[in-house]
């Protein structure tokens, strides 16, 4: 980062290749499509390269643009709210898509679907410091939570998340 | 004996880091390294000199004005020393609360701490200052509520320009808690900005210092508040 700051191409790149994947899937989680992920994507790095400045020498790369990743987030969906309906080409309101997804096969859709039917607060919890690999000091820094509030949520999305997984090796 | 039973998480295939598209990630690399040039921010404590000097350049305005229009030595002293102790003050709030957050100093709590003690302790502060009290039915009509109305409208002038250039200095430096931020950066730029106001004014009863110098303050940490998503978050 601090290469980056001083205006080297190729440290952005290095940067670039370390953090995005981690934030992609940080981003993937939020918003549940890819496309907005990756709208999100693009707006993160743009803030990232402006603030480039801001950036305290020695501090930690990774969370100070999942926070920003998560702030971009928080925005967008907070415009979105105040948006008005997009209306379909004849004029109507656009009918509600029935969304139901197929039972999952394997453990991992299990825990995919498990995971999209947590708490957001929870499933972020466990997303940063499972998926992500922050540490739990690092994810209450992303969050604005105290680490005691979040390991709390990572324990009680644990137990939520065990539950439904209980119940997908019950069925046939 | 039984075997504990195996955490069943604990070997759960937890889904890997997705790589953007190939497009996505070439767009953002071009853009961002497009004329790329070295953009070093002032440290920290450069940051946070250029705040307290700002503060410093209005309270001086205020010392100049308390000597035009001839207010006593020992108010403009003690105004003075009101100045420079709570500059200190100021200054551990900058550090504290904008400064790089690692360890106790900067943490969310301490800093939560700060935005509900510097206007509890101001107003302590305030309320020792104050020398003489009338009723409020007396304050609230007459030459002393317009003097404490325009004394609160110069004071908010003057910690609106303190609370700004706090606001200014850090822009895009708080991409976690900006509204906290905000908050504290509004609560120096009141403390400023009454102080400043505080040395030129030769009023020193209770609810003039209360409602023209103190009110100032919860008011600018409420302007902080609002601009502080906008300002402070890169």
């Amino acid at each position: 980062m601090d290469r980056y700051v001083d205006g080297e191409a190729e440290a952005f790149e290095f940067l670039y290749r370390r953090v995005s994947p981690n934030l992609m899937g940080y981003l993937l989680r939020l918003t549940r499509n890819r496309e907005r992920a990756e709208d999100l994507l693009q707006i993160t790095f743009s803030k990232v390269h402006r603030a480039r400045g801001s950036f305290l020498k020695g501090a930690p790369v990774l969370p100070w643009i999942l926070a920003i990743a998560r702030r971009s987030f928080l925005d967008e969906r907070r415009s979105a709210q105040v948006r008005t309906e997009d209306l379909s080409p004849d004029g109507s309101l656009p009918e509600p898509q029935n969304e139901e997804r197929p039972l999952p096969t394997e453990v991992s859709d299990a825990l995919e679907v498990a995971l999209d039917r947590l708490p957001e607060n929870y499933r972020e919890a466990i997303v940063l410091t499972k998926i992500t690999g922050l540490s739990v000091a690092e994810a209450a820094s992303v969050l604005g939570a105290t680490e005691t509030a979040v390991k709390l949520r990572v324990h009680r999305g644990y137990t939520q998340l065990r539950k439904e997984l209980e119940q997908y090796s019950r069925t046939p | 004996m039984s075997m504990p039973k195996p955490d069943p998480l604990a070997d759960l295939p937890w889904p890997k880091p997705e790589a953007p598209g190939e497009a996505v990630s070439a767009k953002i690399c071009g853009a961002c390294t497009k004329n790329l040039c070295a953009k070093r921010g002032l440290s920290a404590f450069n940051r946070l000199a250029l705040c307290v000097a700002v503060s410093g350049v209005v309270a001086s305005f205020g010392y100049w004005f308390g000597l035009r229009h001839h207010r006593s030595e020992l108010g403009l002293r003690m105004g003075v020393y009101g100045a420079v102790g709570w500059a200190l003050m100021q200054a551990a709030v900058l550090f504290i609360g904008f400064a790089p957050r690692r360890g106790l100093l900067g943490s969310r709590g301490a800093r939560m701490a700060l935005a509900v003690l510097v206007p509890v302790l101001f107003l302590g502060y305030l309320s020792y200052a104050a020398w003489s009290y009338v009723p409020f039915e007396q304050f609230s009509h007459g030459a002393r509520a317009a003097h404490a109305l325009g004394c609160g409208l110069v004071a908010l002038s003057f910690g609106a320009i303190v609370g700004g250039s706090v606001l200014l200095v850090w822009r895009g430096t708080d991409p976690v808690t900006p509204r906290l931020s905000g908050t504290l950066a509004g609560f120096v730029g009141g403390v400023g900005g009454a102080l400043a106001v505080g040395i030129g004014c030769p009023s020193h009863e209770a609810w003039h210092l209360w409602t023209a110098h103190g009110l100032i303050v919860l008011a600018l940490g409420l302007m902080g508040f609002a601009a502080g998503r906008r300002l402070l978050s890169p």
